[in-house]
């Protein structure tokens, strides 16, 4: 590269990154190896109701008594919710939205995955855009790694791992009531 | 005759990029280069150059949402958009109009970048000179001597980017290559 195309790099990146980020692409082509690049999603979020006692309260356990959980949502007496999931192998974000929606949820949580392992276990906390008030973190997989074999995923021809670049929650302008967390009931 | 493009997913450590930013990335230093070559043997000032690849990844930025590797390579579509910039700057050069003002404005290059660009000017002599000898063919002869022959798409992708069907470009291509040949025979 060149001195004139790493300038040209960085201008577009300073003046066209957020329109870049936003892109919605299409999905990736999947010959010859794992369905390996997700889009954002969006999760509805909430005004979180309980007034804390206690430590963490298990709220909500998607899929049914004979399967294991396909995902977790867990309020902490501190206000935050923990939303731990396998995001690649169960393709459960509409469950876990819907779960969110009838807990009241009025705030909104954009996830976005890429491959590989992560770099650093553990949840990842989101960081809260306009308006937001709920501390949400996600947790996908074992620890913040998901690994799926082949066939597990839609589409997904070879294993691979997967981990969580980045979450956002946003204030969800289409929720009503949302008064935040002191006050609500 | 240049390298063939690289798949869109190939890169280091066969790891696919993961976020929009990454994957235009990979777009971007897949294909300024041969973007750069492009108008570098079209036009003499460094600052055209340099300016009308910067208009070709701004318009690439705002379409990337649209972009599908799957119907097309990265470097086709890179190359149309080069081509629609080419075609923009000609017609309004052509109206008296100050084409680059108009594409998004000049950006402001420092000595080494314009000793850079000036030095891959010469670097496209030949490509220009060859571009020259196709002046007698029809823009779409031209352009797919150029691409296929100078910047190594296959037929297929250089059909994509010039918004043609295969089956014309493949005849245009044969057309041009016989033309050609026929000016050099002459020639010599």
């Amino acid at each position: 590269m060149s001195k004139f195309t790493d300038h040209l790099w960085s201008d577009l990146v300073r003046e066209h990154g957020p329109t870049l980020a936003q892109a919605e692409r299409p999905a990736p082509a999947r010959a010859g190896g794992a369905r390996l690049l997700r889009r954002p999603r969006v999760l509805a979020g909430s005004t979180l109701g309980l007034a804390g006692i206690g430590a963490a309260l298990l709220l909500a356990l998607g899929g049914t008594a004979a399967t294991t959980p396909a995902f977790a949502i867990t309020r902490s007496n501190d206000g935050s919710v923990l939303v731990h999931l396998n995001y690649i192998k169960d393709q459960n974000l509409p469950q876990v939205q819907q779960k969110l929606a009838s807990m009241g949820i009025h705030e909104t949580v954009g996830i976005e995955m890429g491959t590989g392992a992560a770099s650093v276990s553990g949840p990842v906390t989101c960081a809260q855009g306009p308006g937001a008030t709920t501390k949400v973190k996600v947790l996908v997989g074992a620890n913040g790694t998901e690994t799926i074999a082949a066939g597990q995923s839609g589409g997904n021809t070879a294993e691979g791992s997967f981990h969580l670049i980045r979450c956002t929650v946003a204030n969800n302008t289409n929720g009503s009531g949302n008064s935040g967390v002191a006050g609500n009931s | 005759m240049r390298k063939r493009p690289v798949a869109l997913s190939a890169r280091p450590g066969g790891r696919p990029p993961a976020s929009p930013i990454e994957q235009f990335e990979q777009v971007y230093r897949h294909n300024v280069d041969v973007v750069m070559g492009y108008f570098a043997r079209r036009c003499r000032e460094p600052q055209t150059v340099a300016d009308l690849t910067s208009e070709t990844f701004v318009r690439a930025v705002d379409g990337f949402a649209t972009f599908d590797p799957r119907r097309g390579s990265d470097r086709a579509w890179v190359f149309g958009i080069a081509a629609r910039v080419f075609a923009t700057y000609c017609d309004q050069s052509a109206g008296g109009r100050e084409a680059v003002a108009r594409l998004g404005g000049h950006r402001q290059l420092d000595r080494d970048e314009i000793e850079e660009l000036a030095e891959r000017i010469d670097a496209e002599r030949q490509g220009a000179a060859l571009l020259q000898r196709c002046e007698q063919l029809p823009p779409v002869e031209r352009a797919a001597i150029e691409l296929v022959d100078l910047e190594g798409l296959t037929p297929k992708e250089a059909a994509v980017a010039l918004g043609v069907s295969r089956v014309a470009f493949r005849q245009r291509l044969s057309r041009a290559r016989s033309r050609l040949r026929k000016e050099h025979q002459i020639n010599e």
